[in-house]
């Protein structure tokens, strides 16, 4: 669109080189921290030559880690399997809870519909400490505080509406016809919802999808407060990580390493996804 | 019974009344084809033969069964949407196999009828196309073979013709008839085009005001509408309307009087007078010593002065616009063979018109028929 | 006429069918149930903030109505944590809608590096808030930190970054920015990419200077996007929770209470669970209103969207 001049390339190029050095050079230096012993770490100045090491994420893996101190008992993995099982449960019931109510919401315009739909949508946005603490008195009452069950339920907050919002758009853009036509062909409704309705909102069903996996997992104050440290996810372990093993830096990179590889990865894959998915379906990517 | 049977639909949307009280009968094996201006509800009155959507009060009759209410898988009804509806994610072949494999029809028999359909339809080439690389007259086809496949007892073509090109609609209007009879299912199809109307039905069924207004064969509706309002709605260009008054057995209109057979109430009345039941000659032709009998113009006719405005060639037929004595404009159609003999622009002449083509109407715009006294 | 299995009609069609009416309400029962899961404890935290309720004085519990709202206006605590919170806010959105915006322009033209660009951004913003805030405390280590080491060169040999108040604030917006300005800059690129061109040709075609374009053109046709953006951030920032927590637990001193850690303290430290609510209430308040706005902003843009695509 505009006329481009050499020093008009020039000043855009180096200002993308600055914008790139930092949003990634902090995810690129962390991730050089994890192969490095205590020792690279800890020379100044600091230096890209080093001999990498995986003695950081061995410790990690095997729950021991040795230092000056003693033997000290880790459980990030046990930590890091929490949150696979916390975010793939918790997407997993709001996809069944969701997707249903999200038709009935595209489809059939009715009064409560579009209240429930405003009010979970609106406590999206809410402060999660105002219900979270009321919550876990009532899920000591209940027997429900550190349980995966609980966890799963409270992580409805923010997979739940997001999953409803933009699938229901999606839902909204498919002509009511064609489903009045399968119906017409002899198929009952579910059969409609599950052959045309559900294949037709795909690309919504996959954003909003991966969408609320991110957030679910990146989750932190949930199960800071409604978890103990078996069941905490990466997020809150990662920060007890921190505080119980002291200056074993190079383990803490490594623990901050596995912990944001799945969702930068499955970002990277289903990239095409992302936009839509931000703004909840307001831009088309 | 009839096979399909409307009795008094009435339905709403919000504030607005679509249909007041609306009742068909239609006979096993019969095409009827609702007509009726944009938003008089046909598309309305189709979803509730269907399923789509209930009634507000009224019933629905499909072979002897009350279905008001039924869901619409449940009663035999196949539908060609206007804007086709395809399955998008599912080829040509699925989409018109749709209707016989959610009847659990063995895969060997749906292979056999899905390509016999599809050759009556001349789309076989094309079966293994997803919707979104088919041309708009396959889509058509594909909507209408889908909706034939299941071989419904009930068919509603919701104005199929609507979105596609001209030439494609030319072709479809002679095919439809041979492939509609090929399946002897009974037929509700919705245009707004009148001569798909008088080409496609075995009757014609106006819908205006939320009822039917007029039900009966096309040639009938034609010549004999039961108000202005359905005579207007046929024949294009429109029929002309001019105000008259009935007087001891004859009515007198656009300056001439012209003799009843029956006899009818003195006062004033409106007349329809068809386009080409005028018959358009010029001062100049006549004084050069032709008589109306040569040019073909019989013996009852009655002469009206008239003045030549414009010429306006459409197709193989030429529309003339006419001025009365006393301003009044009139349309007629003649041949193009006859225009081309006709000098271009003004011209004095006469309107040439037998009382057996006028139409009368009551001032409401009601029929007066013979016998109907009022 | 044998009524068949739940979900399918009655093979009676003179009569309406229940089921098909009460169809949608059967599928969105669940989202309701959730949605009465959340409003139970809402109800309750609102009930709370009414109360004398702390658990280490159980005897003391009592309906006080609104004390400890009155409490809480007359301390210059509170007001330190409504300072804070939108001080917070502020820079945070201001900052990452400058920056986000002057990316999105740079990264407008379509090409497979600013393609590729565009996506590798996002990745700060596939990170967790409570780990971002761990890099970053790994890089500001006195000890080793690279940014620390950044520091020293540039002439500030000590910069304590989060562990001085006069700093912390700086450090918890500059990870703020980090984490969240590809969120800015993805929705601006997204609006950008998809105004119409026409606007652009003519006054290039005019010779219309740049400045010109981009403050009469490009800003009033994007305003949509950037008001949509900017109060979805502001609604995330002004309840700031995760970063500041995992950095600093709001200190050093109270220098980073902002509200969502002033009601944590108040309610895991202090145990004043009446008081804790009533910081959260008015928190809600706020939240509430911009939500209002944002979610009629975002449906309007939404529709937008729909009509284009």
């Amino acid at each position: 669109m505009q006329r481009q001049t050499v020093i008009g390339r020039g000043v855009r190029v180096v200002l993308l080189t600055l914008v790139g050095l930092f949003f990634l050079f902090p995810i690129f230096w962390v991730l050089l921290m994890s192969f490095q012993t205590n020792q690279d770490i800890l020379r100044i100045p600091p230096s890209l030559v080093f001999t990498p090491t995986l003695e950081n994420y061995g410790a990690l893996i095997s729950g021991r880690l040795e230092s000056t101190a003693g033997v000290l008992e880790i459980r990030f993995m046990n930590n890091l399997m929490n949150s696979v099982i916390l975010a793939v449960s918790s997407v997993a019931l709001s996809l069944l809870l969701g997707i249903p109510a999200a038709y009935a919401f595209a489809r059939f315009k009715f009064r409560l519909g579009e209240d429930i739909a405003f009010t979970l949508l609106s406590f999206r946005f809410a402060p999660p400490l105002l219900v979270l603490l009321p919550l876990a008195l009532y899920f000591q009452q209940m027997g429900l505080i550190d349980t995966y069950i609980g966890l799963i339920w409270v992580y409805q907050l923010i997979t739940l509406p997001l999953i409803l919002w933009i699938v229901r758009g999606y839902f909204e853009d498919i002509s009511e016809d064609i489903e009045h036509a399968y119906r017409l062909d002899g198929n009952g409704w579910f059969k409609t919802f599950t052959r045309i309705a559900i294949p037709l909102a795909k690309p919504g069903i996959a954003a909003a999808t991966l969408l609320s996996f991110i957030f679910a997992w990146n989750n932190f104050v949930f199960a800071l407060i409604l978890a103990s440290a078996d069941k905490q996810p990466v997020t809150v372990g990662a920060l007890a990580f921190v505080t119980a093993s002291g200056i074993q830096y190079g383990q803490i990179a490594a623990s901050i390493v596995l912990s944001v590889t799945p969702t930068l990865l499955l970002a990277l894959y289903a990239q095409r996804y992302l936009v839509e998915g931000l703004s909840l379906g307001a831009v088309k990517g | 019974m009839s096979y399909l049977s409307l009795g008094k639909l009435k339905k709403r949307f919000k504030n607005e009344v679509v249909l007041d009280g609306a009742s068909l009968d239609v006979e096993r094996g019969e095409t009827v084809v609702v007509f009726g201006p944009s938003g008089c509800g046909k598309t309305v009155l189709l979803r509730l033969i269907a399923g789509i959507n209930e009634p507000d009060s009224g019933t629905v009759h499909i072979a002897g069964q009350e279905v008001t209410y039924l869901a619409p898988e449940h009663r035999d009804v196949g539908m060609a949407f206007q804007n086709f509806a395809l399955y998008p994610h599912l080829s040509a072949f699925d989409n018109i196999a749709s209707p016989l494999s959610a009847r659990g029809v063995a895969r060997g028999e749906i292979e056999r009828r899905v390509h016999e359909v599809a050759g009556l339809l001349k789309i076989d080439h094309v079966l293994h196309h997803l919707p979104k690389a088919l041309s708009n007259g396959q889509k058509q086809r594909t909507s209408l073979g889908r909706a034939l496949a299941g071989n419904p007892g009930v068919l509603l073509l919701d104005d199929p013709l609507r979105n596609v090109d001209a030439k494609l609609r030319y072709e479809m209007r002679l095919e439809l008839p041979r492939v509609l009879k090929a399946f002897e299912t009974t037929v509700i199809y919705v245009t707004q085009d009148y001569k798909e109307a008088m080409a496609l039905g075995d009757r014609v069924a106006v819908l205006m005001g939320g009822g039917f207004r007029q039900v009966d064969r096309p040639a009938s509706i034609y010549k004999d509408p039961d108000g202005t309002d359905v005579a207007r709605l046929f024949g294009d260009p429109t029929v002309n309307l001019v105000p008259g008054t009935i007087e001891g057995g004859t009515v007198t209109a656009l300056g001439a009087r012209f003799p009843l057979a029956v006899s009818l109430a003195d006062g004033p009345c409106q007349i329809a007078i068809r386009p080409e039941s005028i018959t358009v000659t010029l001062d100049e032709a006549t004084s050069a010593g032709a008589t109306p009998v040569d040019l073909g113009i019989g013996e009852d006719t009655h002469a009206v002065p008239v003045e030549l405005d414009a010429v306006t060639p459409l197709n193989v037929r030429a529309v003339m616009l006419l001025r009365t004595a006393d301003g009044r404009e009139l349309l007629a159609t003649c041949s193009e063979d006859e225009a081309s003999r006709l000098p271009r622009g003004h011209g004095r002449g006469h309107a040439h018109i037998r009382a057996a083509d006028l139409l009368l109407f009551d001032p409401a715009g009601r029929r007066v028929r013979p016998g109907e006294r009022q | 006429m044998a009524t068949e299995a739940l979900g399918r009609p009655v093979m009676d069609g003179s009569r309406r069918p229940f089921m098909r009416r009460a169809l949608p309400y059967l599928l969105s029962l669940p989202a309701l149930l959730v949605c009465i899961g959340i409003l139970i404890p809402f109800g309750t935290a609102v009930y709370y903030s009414l109360q004398r309720y702390n658990l280490a004085f159980p005897m003391t519990r009592g309906f006080i109505w609104f004390e400890n709202y009155t409490l809480l206006f007359t301390d210059p605590g509170f007001w330190n944590t409504v300072r804070v919170s939108l001080l917070y806010t502020l820079y945070t959105v201001g900052f990452e809608l400058v920056l986000g915006l002057a990316i999105a322009m740079l990264l407008q033209r379509r090409s497979f590096f600013n393609n590729t660009m565009s996506i590798l951004l996002l990745l700060p913003l596939m990170i967790a808030p409570a780990i971002a805030a761990l890099m970053w405390k790994l890089m500001t280590n006195p000890g080793f930190g690279i940014l620390s080491y950044f520091a020293s060169l540039l002439g500030f040999p000590d910069f304590k970054w989060a562990s001085a108040s006069s700093s912390a604030l700086f450090t918890v917006v500059l990870i703020d920015i980090w984490v969240y300005t590809p969120f800015m800059m993805v929705l601006l690129l997204a609006g950008l990419r998809a105004l119409p061109r026409q606007p652009f040709e003519a006054a290039e075609l005019d010779g219309v200077p740049q400045s010109f374009v981009f403050f009469r053109i490009t800003l009033p046709m994007l305003t949509p996007y950037i008001i949509t953006a900017s109060l979805f951030r502001m609604l995330e920032s002004i309840q700031q929770f995760d970063i500041i927590y995992a950095m600093t637990q709001g200190g050093p001193g109270n220098s980073l209470m902002v509200f969502q850690v002033a009601a944590y303290l108040e309610r895991y430290q202090y145990t004043n669970v009446g008081r804790s609510a009533a910081i959260l209430m008015v928190l809600w308040a706020i939240t509430f209103l911009l939500s209002n706005i944002f979610i009629k902003q975002w449906l309007r843009l939404r529709e937008r969207a729909r009509g284009v695509a």
